[in-house]
């Protein structure tokens, strides 16, 4: 840890413009992670065109403020009305509906609240100390590591959520293939540009995360028009009691945990940790039974594991280039838009950035406790914004953002083809979140592929040299055979288990 | 009947990946060729090539998948077992319509155009709301954009009057 570089980054955020506008985010992410459909993936990606004339600071720590909150504000609707506001809410949604059905939304909003700014301040504490150890590590890492490191980001996309890893895998090989798009570095060479001159400089970043976000979104919303979202009862939010906490408190530590390192594994988002979050705080509860009925742990365990992955996923993200989430993904590609190269070597330059981003995810987390707590009932009242013109706004606002930053009209189209192509994909699996993660990657698996090629004399038998790369690889291939073996060696566990559970013979 | 082992709609997805591959590929043999001297040992077309026989190594597998994905009960079908309905088409069309007309139009107009159009596509009914919406929103945003963010919008026919 480095204090004055801890004291410098805290220093950055310290404005009454800072507080500004990580409050005008808490509330965007609050509102954006109420209504379902709306996730806090395109809410970052229709942020960063308003982001590109801004310091770069206060830019990276409104898509953290707004990533910390959305994936709180999906709880309120979860908990109010049965409809998670984004997916890392769902688990939320099982016992927090039946609270509220009992007349106890206020205490399940309670602990949601407490719960989600616990696992966030807890993840942001391993953040501070993991990063720059990551950071130290990644240093001596040489081309043909971060080739094979690359590769393993890449590779857990098939351990992401979603129904299949092969269909992830791909979505990703597409995302990489696109960003091959424009001239070759090493070469300067022209690749897949059609003669188009809009093209060598490569797809950007922007309107392509615009178009599968939220225009694929819009496409998807059009044909489920006539949801009727039930209306929000009167409901006070109360902070929960020393009894609940007695109850919870194990179940929150233990989600910090498990939040937190699902957070740090590339790709792995804050949805599988609020699941995970949610399965052991039922295993390990005395009241099981009351699991789906009501269970205030049932709250406190999602909740707490899907704040804590926020903070473990800018773990990678920051200190490896690596993102942990596909919300990171977009806000991995605004660091790079911003002229950063994410990774070790910002973390040696300029760590103070690095502690500016911790400090704000900080204070966002303390708004959002109070936003939420007073607001609770206001956000949930959000849901009732009819979808005839939620969905013209945002298309407006893709259409305006996509434009903005390059001002070409160009950009519109790659937003509406990403839209098209994106909602077509995703009615046959392949989700947005691998692509883009693939896309971000692109760019960093195939410079340091060429480098090591460079290096290794084209002889491809010289990345085995490597420990490190060893490793990496071995991990990749587990990631990539764990959803193809894993359930096999499931079955095997299970048909096992009847055996040592039958009464032995006398 | 047991269930076929080939999914006919992955296999036409397949199909659909692997042309576009074939194409890329295709694509890959246009690019210029650099001296070895000047490529050292990496050659722009190595990545993509390599890159697209990973996707369509991938990809042969998917008409097979849902085989065993039954078997621990995950229905890769749930998505698009509906029918697309037409008014994802018709929005869809909208869209497109209207990034074509914006260069005409010019971005503030365009914006009032799909600020009244999607609302009445979608079923609003409440023109009164729906008037005030499609002057008010582009307006705000024209704003925010125009005067907050200095960003130079389409002129389009509304544009070149004024001028």
């Amino acid at each position: 840890m480095n204090p004055e570089a801890i004291i410098a980054g805290a220093t950055l955020i310290f404005s009454v413009e800072s507080f500004a506008l990580i409050l005008l985010s808490v509330l965007i992410g609050v509102t954006i992670g109420a209504l379902p459909g709306l996730s806090s993936t395109m809410a970052v990606a229709l942020l960063l065109p308003f982001t590109i004339g801004m310091d770069p600071i206060l830019a990276i720590s409104m898509m953290a403020a707004l990533y910390c909150a959305g994936t709180f504000g999906g709880s309120i609707t979860a908990i109010l009305i049965n409809t998670p506001g984004a997916p890392p809410a769902v688990a939320t949604s099982f016992d927090g509906y039946p609270m509220a059905q009992r007349g106890e939304a206020g205490r399940a909003l309670g602990m949601a609240a407490v719960a989600s700014v616990t696992g966030g301040i807890f993840s942001l504490i391993v953040f501070i100390i993991a990063a720059p150890l990551l950071a130290r590590i990644a240093l001596s890492f040489r081309p043909q590591e971060y080739f094979a490191l690359t590769l393993f980001g890449l590779s857990m996309l098939a351990a992401i959520s979603g129904k299949s890893a092969l269909r992830n895998l791909i979505a990703g090989a597409f995302g990489v293939l696109v960003s091959t798009v424009g001239i070759h570095l090493v070469t300067g060479v022209e690749r897949f540009t059609f003669g188009t001159s809009a093209l060598y400089e490569g797809i950007d970043f922007v309107p392509v995360l615009i178009g599968i976000f939220a225009i694929s979104e819009m496409l998807n919303q059009s044909q489920i028009l006539d949801v009727v979202r039930e209306r929000v009862r009167s409901v006070a939010v109360r902070l929960p009691s020393r009894d609940d906490f007695r109850r919870c408190w194990a179940t929150i530590l233990r989600s910090c945990g498990i939040g937190t390192f699902i957070g740090i594994l590339p790709a792995e988002g804050t949805t599988v940790a609020a699941i995970m979050g949610y399965n052991e705080a039922k295993r390990w509860s005395k009241n099981k039974d009351e699991f789906g009925k009501g269970s205030i742990e049932g709250i406190a365990g999602p909740e707490a594991a899907n704040n804590a992955g926020t903070g473990g996923a800018m773990v990678p993200t920051l200190a490896l280039g690596i993102p942990g989430s596909g919300t990171t993904a977009v806000i991995l590609a605004a660091l790079i838009m911003h002229g950063f190269r994410p990774g070790p070597y910002l973390m040696r330059e300029t760590p103070e950035f690095l502690y500016a981003i911790f400090t704000a995810m900080l204070i966002a987390n303390v708004m959002f406790l109070v936003v939420g707590l007073g607001g609770a009932k206001i956000f949930a009242m959000i849901t009732l914004i009819p979808r005839t013109f939620l969905w013209p706004s945002v298309f407006v606002l893709s259409t305006v953002g996509a434009y903005a930053y390059r001002q070409t009209m160009f950009d519109v189209w790659v937003m509406l083809i990403a839209g098209l192509i994106g909602f077509l994909a995703l009615r046959h699996g392949f989700g947005p979140a691998p692509f883009v993660m693939g896309l971000v990657l692109g760019g960093l698996i195939e410079e340091s592929w060429s480098q090591a090629m460079i290096i290794f004399d084209s002889n491809w038998l010289r990345f085995f040299e490597s420990p490190i790369c060893n490793l990496f690889f071995a991990l990749s291939a587990a990631s990539i055979l764990g959803p193809l073996v894993g359930p096999k060696i499931a079955a095997a566990f299970r048909r096992l288990r009847p055996r040592q559970d039958a009464p032995m013979r006398e | 009947m047991p269930a076929p082992s080939v999914h006919m709609v992955d296999l036409a997805v397949t199909a659909v990946i692997v042309a576009l591959c074939a194409f890329l590929f295709w694509d890959t043999t246009t690019f210029e060729k650099v001296p070895e001297s000047l490529a050292q040992n990496v050659q722009p077309t190595m990545f993509p090539r390599l890159l697209l026989a990973v996707i369509v190594v991938m990809a042969l597998f998917l008409p097979f998948e849902h085989v065993q994905k039954k078997m621990h009960g995950i229905d890769l079908d749930s998505a698009r077992s509906d029918w697309v309905r037409p008014i994802t088409y018709v929005t869809g069309l909208g869209l497109l319509g209207m990034v074509i007309a914006t260069p005409w139009l010019g971005t503030f107009l365009a914006m009032v155009v799909a600020c009244a159009l999607f609302p009445v596509l979608w079923g609003e009914r409440r023109y009164w709301l729906v008037a005030i919406y499609a002057v008010a929103f582009p307006l705000a945003i024209t704003l925010l954009f125009v005067a907050g963010l200095e960003v130079n919008f389409e002129p389009g026919i509304a544009g070149h009057l004024f001028r």
